[in-house]
């Protein structure tokens, strides 16, 4: 009983997680935090005429079933005539409907504590590293127009490390004042002085991300921050004191202080 | 919509209820139960993420951003299949293809451009063509070529490389000779229901015995037994999707971008792990655009569409896992020799 239960409703169960999670990022505008913006209404109404179906599945009686494998084997022999037996099917594709089942319910259980008991949150600097920060700036360069000679005053930590890579010469940046808000990311190359305020660049959904950054350059900043930390920093881009590691040009801070994740932590 | 259509008595007969409490009954209960997941979200304590390490909790992000992507393509992928079991005439779809085999599979190919989903809503499509009478060699023909010969794809790779490098031509060719060669080798196959899993031969066998219910009932019916079988395997493909880039360095990867015969496995390698929809895919391996050949590029965008973790999850609903691996072999291969080729005239 229970197992044909599960066979039968495992699917709007599940999707039933799926839409009261995307609903509920969109009611609460956390979305952002796993799919690019320009999904946001696509998946909204998809998940609104989803629900339609699965309250109304719950209104229908069930159509007759199609024979699955587990009924199959057991109706397919039809000299099973002494079956005074309480058994219906034979053990073997019952216990593997009993796994099946099993296997669902586990799928229906995990799948709820996933979407919605966690909280929402951003990729940590574990994928950061994993993700080597900024291997794609070159591409998105490619991709974006010249951030010479722009506007500095609005730039992300994203257009900075661009502009960065676009213009390694010092002197151009001497009056220029940075402004940014990213997480702590110790640099892989020199970890002791040099960590990265940075962000995700997203273009399609999460799994994508690439981590981008402007590396930060503070002697045992460790003593004062941590990994995954939000500051917001100002500064200045100077040539990189320390000899070692691969930047040149490091954003040298005047104000560094803590501060909330922001609302979007992804850069599109 | 009523929810006072007659119901035929044998249905009625499972309880004394009158069909209408019993809708009403089943109504309240799907209300409640809507209400009850909205109250876990709402309710879910904030501090349970904190026992998570790093590493854990981005498993779980990138999982969920999988399902939360997919989700609306597999919904209006049921609901097109719907769409062509349910309202469409019966046929009317496939008496208006050529009767050769060649041009059908032809134009079924190009059966994208009218049903723009991308690989992850095809399944369920490709599933409801298959009872309404597509063969099965047909229909692996429409499941390899939608996904990358519809306006979609086409836009957004087309806005991510324009004509460099001859990539967007490279994979709407190498998408649409892929299909029709796949589509080809098992049209010659002996027994192609052999190549079905025994449950969805029995839907098929069953396919055609007309339920005596209103097309609203049988459309939510079928809702209900799409979503048992897609969704399973969405939200387990998608958590080894997640697994598997929290465990394989990209770094690995993109080092082996560099050469022009390792970079095209690799960025296969990729496609497969990654399981983004094919909508979306040009963006994705645009942001490691320079650090790959363009031979690597057209086979991770001609590869993933077809064939990806998430895809064999979906794909092993309808399909023997032997079938499966032929598929994904014989893919593979062309996927490769187009990079490669890509790559040696490049």
């Amino acid at each position: 009983m229970l197992k044909r239960l599960i066979a039968r409703w495992q699917g709007i169960l599940l999707t039933l997680v799926g839409i009261v999670a995307t609903v509920w990022l969109g009611a609460t505008g956390q979305l952002g935090l796993y799919i690019h913006p320009r999904y946001f209404w696509f998946s909204i109404a998809m998940a609104l005429i989803g629900a339609v179906f699965v309250v109304a599945a719950f209104a229908f009686t069930p159509l007759p079933e199609e024979p699955d494998e587990a009924t199959d084997a057991a109706a397919a022999p039809e000299h099973h005539e002494h079956s005074h037996h309480d058994t219906p099917e034979p053990p073997r594709a019952n216990r593997a409907g009993t796994i099946r089942a099993a296997l669902a319910a586990v799928t229906i259980v995990v799948a709820t504590g996933a979407l919605l008991v966690l909280p929402p949150t951003t990729l940590t600097s574990a994928t950061a590293t994993q993700r080597s920060i900024n291997s794609a700036t070159s591409s998105l360069d490619a991709s974006s127009p010249t951030l010479v000679g722009g506007d500095t005053a609005n730039f992300t930590v994203k257009d900075w490390a661009l502009l960065l890579r676009q213009n390694p010469d010092v002197g151009y940046y001497a009056d220029k004042d940075v402004d940014v808000v990213g997480f702590v990311t110790a640099s892989p190359d020199d970890p002791e002085n040099v960590f990265y305020l940075a962000r995700f660049s997203v273009t399609c959904c999460a799994v994508d991300a690439q981590p981008i950054g402007v590396p930060v350059y503070l002697p045992g900043w460790q003593e004062q921050f941590e990994e995954d930390q939000w500051l917001a920093a100002t500064g200045a881009i100077e040539q990189n004191p320390g000899s070692t590691g691969d930047e040149p040009l490091v954003l040298v801070t005047e104000t560094l202080e803590v501060t909330e994740q922001p609302e979007q932590p992804y850069v599109f | 919509m009523s929810l006072t259509k007659p119901v035929p008595p044998h249905h009625a007969a499972h309880g004394s209820r009158t069909p209408r409490s019993r809708g009403a009954v089943g109504l309240g209960l799907g209300v409640a139960l809507v209400l009850l997941f909205v109250a876990i979200r709402l309710l879910a304590p904030e501090e349970v993420g904190n026992l998570l390490s790093n590493s854990v909790q981005d498993f779980f992000t990138l999982s969920i951003s999988v399902v939360i992507e997919s989700l609306p393509f597999v919904i209006l992928g049921i609901l097109l299949s719907i769409g062509v079991q349910v309202w469409l005439p019966e046929g009317f779809l496939l008496r208006h293809l050529p009767r050769n085999a060649v041009a059908r599979r032809i134009v079924i190919s190009m059966l994208g451009v009218l049903l723009p989903v991308c690989e992850c809503g095809n399944v369920p499509l490709a599933r409801g063509l298959i009872l309404r009478g597509l063969s099965v060699g047909e229909s692996m023909t429409f499941l390899l070529a939608a996904p990358i010969l519809n306006p979609v794809t086409i836009i957004t790779t087309y806005q991510a490389f324009g004509w460099d490098d001859g990539i967007l031509v490279s994979r709407i060719l190498g998408g649409f000779v892929i299909a029709n060669l796949i589509g080809w080798i098992y049209s010659r196959h002996s027994s192609p229901m052999s190549l079905l899993t025994p449950k969805f031969q029995a839907s098929c066998a069953h396919a055609h015995d007309e339920v005596p219910a209103t097309r609203t009932r049988r459309s939510v019916d079928m809702f209900t037994k799409e979503t048992s079988a897609m969704l399973p395997a969405l939200f387990v493909g998608s958590a080894i999707a997640g697994l598997i880039q929290v465990g394989v360095s990209r770094d690995l990867l993109v080092t082996l971008g560099q050469n022009p015969v390792l970079s095209v496995f690799a960025l296969m390698a990729l496609a497969f792990v990654v399981s983004i929809c094919s909508n979306v895919d040009a963006f994705f391996i645009l942001a490691f655009g320079s650090t790959f050949m363009p031979g690597a590029i057209v086979a991770f965008l001609v590869f993933g569409p077809m064939i990806d973790v998430k895809m064999l999850a979906l794909m092993r609903t309808t399909f023997t896992a032997r079938t499966l691996v032929q598929l994904t072999v014989i893919v593979g291969l062309a996927s490769a020799a187009l990079g490669l080729a890509v790559n040696a005239l490049a």
